[in-house]
């Protein structure tokens, strides 16, 4: 397993309340995970410690063991996980390094700062910007571009890096269909030799390229299995993280388990 | 009168042109989507609404003012508007003092002032919430704080920039819930989105951006519809709307809801599944 919890709790500065409670979750590599739940269940929170961020920027407290890639990444493996873990936040312009005039710069920053030679980082900015299909921007000032357009830069930048271990927080949010159609088609293919983990509501498309769903409510897991285990359930409904034919079928009175997609709801509703 | 009005709008930035002969009306109670591909211009196009950017040509009506020469501040007091980012926006101690400021602005008597907050908050459904701090609250949820403090506002255009971008479920139908009740009191919406969901549940008229120009403004239903004239635009179709037209339900119902009423009643036309 790349990444391994067991009896995880966290809670940020100043809480009366615990963001993850006795989180005990393995992610293997060659999956793409979904990591979903009601807004304020934890799914960032999840994330950041993954990554090592939380408690270490965010401040607050942690309990129970944390092991990414074989490390403790918010203790004494932070300094040996860079650049093995990629974190792409929801906010992109929030993660712009500040440090760069054009979108290749930007994109180069991260495997600039892990020491590689020229030629590696030039082939690495190169393929990425091929992958999410910006390399006519490359030239382009980052702070000039809308934010759909940044968060393919920074989905970019995180790519180039060639993380072992993925962590994409809303990787769409910004993202016009035909660019999110895109970027989810790519996961796939990113978690062939990676964990790839994502933390997403829009699962009426996340849905589609998900191998394991790890349902959150209020801190704790109350779903985890294959997408149609644990999304096509009243309990996944009623925690407001479904999709839309879940919803509808939910609606509609039918028993689960309910179809996820569009075609499974036609061929359950033809019958 | 009409609510919001473009007369032949051009801007750009620096060089690069974005907006090239914009017209279009908004009048009050209606809800009205802006759509388009990243870097079309949805967002640029509200900033105009509010002054916070002047055309280089052609003309800006909030109501009975122009927007030509004048502050956001002037045009405040006509509309309202609900940033992206809710980070852009939120600056207070408590989300019941984010909520507050606008009525406070304005100078009304606070337990006016207490009395439009405290709605504005239940609409969104954060009347629980009013004591945190805004940043204690997930992100999505202080989207619907600055929902809140532009409710608050009472205004009679209300702009929203991707108002249910990063929510679940339950967070965007509220939001749809909020616009269509807006929308029946006469405020006229125009949101920037991506989410043609949201545009089905509660935005009935659709104005598409394309190359700087409007390549559609008519029936959100009509667009939602036609699935080779949304992809044509970068669009597709909501899930919901998908199933009642491949079921061929009865009606053709485009909400969710509906089209799952439509679903669970047989006696009517609609269908039941084991």
């Amino acid at each position: 397993m790349s990444v391994h919890l067991e009896q995880v709790a966290f809670r940020y500065p100043g809480s009366g309340f615990d963001a993850l409670r006795d989180l005990s979750l393995e992610f293997a590599p060659g999956l793409v995970h979904l990591v979903t739940g009601r807004l304020g269940s934890g799914c960032s929170t999840l994330l950041l410690v993954i990554a090592g961020l939380a408690p270490h920027v965010t401040g607050g407290s942690r309990s129970g063991s944390v092991v990414t890639l074989g490390l403790d990444p918010g203790g004494s493996g932070r300094r040996d996980l860079a650049g093995r873990i990629g974190l792409l936040l929801p906010t992109p312009w929030t993660q712009l390094s500040g440090m760069a005039y054009t979108v290749a710069e930007e994109v180069a920053f991260g495997p600039a700062n892990l020491g590689w030679n020229r030629d590696r980082i030039r082939e690495a900015v190169d393929g990425a910007l091929r992958l999410v299909e910006l390399e006519r921007f490359a030239d382009r000032d980052p702070r000039t571009l809308s934010g759909g357009e940044l968060q393919r830069v920074m989905f970019a930048a995180i790519v180039a890096m060639d993380p072992a271990v993925c962590l994409l927080d809303e990787p769409a949010m910004e993202l016009d269909l035909e660019t999110t159609e895109m970027i989810y088609q790519h996961l796939p293919a990113l978690a062939r030799e990676r964990t790839v983990i994502v933390a997403t509501t829009d699962l009426d498309r996340a849905v589609r390229v998900a191998d394991r769903v790890v349902l959150l409510d209020g801190g704790s897991v109350i779903g985890e299995g294959n997408p149609a285990d644990v999304l096509g359930t009243a309990r996944a409904v009623e925690a407001g993280a479904t999709t839309s034919a879940a919803r509808i079928a939910y609606l509609a009175g039918i028993a689960p388990t309910f179809p996820l997609t569009v075609s499974a709801a036609v061929e359950r509703f033809s019958r | 009168m009409t609510a919001l009005r473009f007369e032949d709008v051009w801007f750009g930035y620096g060089a690069v042109p974005v907006l090239e002969g914009i017209g279009f009306a908004v009048e009050p109670g209606e809800a009205v989507a802006l759509l388009g591909r990243n870097g079309a211009g949805k967002t640029t196009l509200t900033k105009l609404v509010m002054a916070l950017l002047h055309p280089h040509r052609g003309y800006v009506w909030v109501g009975d003012r122009i927007t030509q020469g004048r502050t956001p501040e002037q045009i405040a007091a006509r509309a309202a508007y609900v940033f992206q980012h809710a980070d852009q926006q939120l600056f207070a101690r408590t989300v019941l003092r984010e909520v507050a400021f606008a009525p406070r602005q304005l100078g009304l008597p606070p337990h006016e002032i207490e009395a439009l907050a405290t709605d504005a908050l239940r609409r969104v459904g954060l009347d629980r919430v009013g004591h945190e701090h805004p940043y204690d609250l997930p992100p999505a949820q202080r989207k619907l704080v600055t929902l809140a403090a532009a409710l608050a506002q009472q205004p009679r255009v209300l702009v929203l920039d991707e108002p249910s971008q990063g929510m679940d479920a339950p967070s965007i139908q509220r939001v749809a819930d909020v616009i269509r009740s807006l929308a029946s009191e006469g405020v006229a919406v125009l949101a920037v989105t991506h989410d043609l969901s949201l545009v089905t549940e509660a935005l009935d008229r659709t104005i598409v951006l394309d190359g700087g120009r409007i390549a559609y403004d008519g029936l959100s239903a009509t667009l939602v519809t036609d699935a080779t004239r949304a992809r044509q635009l970068g669009l597709g179709v909501p899930p919901g709307v998908q199933l009642s037209l491949r079921l061929d339900l009865p009606g053709r119902p485009l909400r969710l809801a509906d089209v799952a009423a439509a679903l669970r009643a047989p006696e009517k036309g609609g269908r039941s599944a084991g």
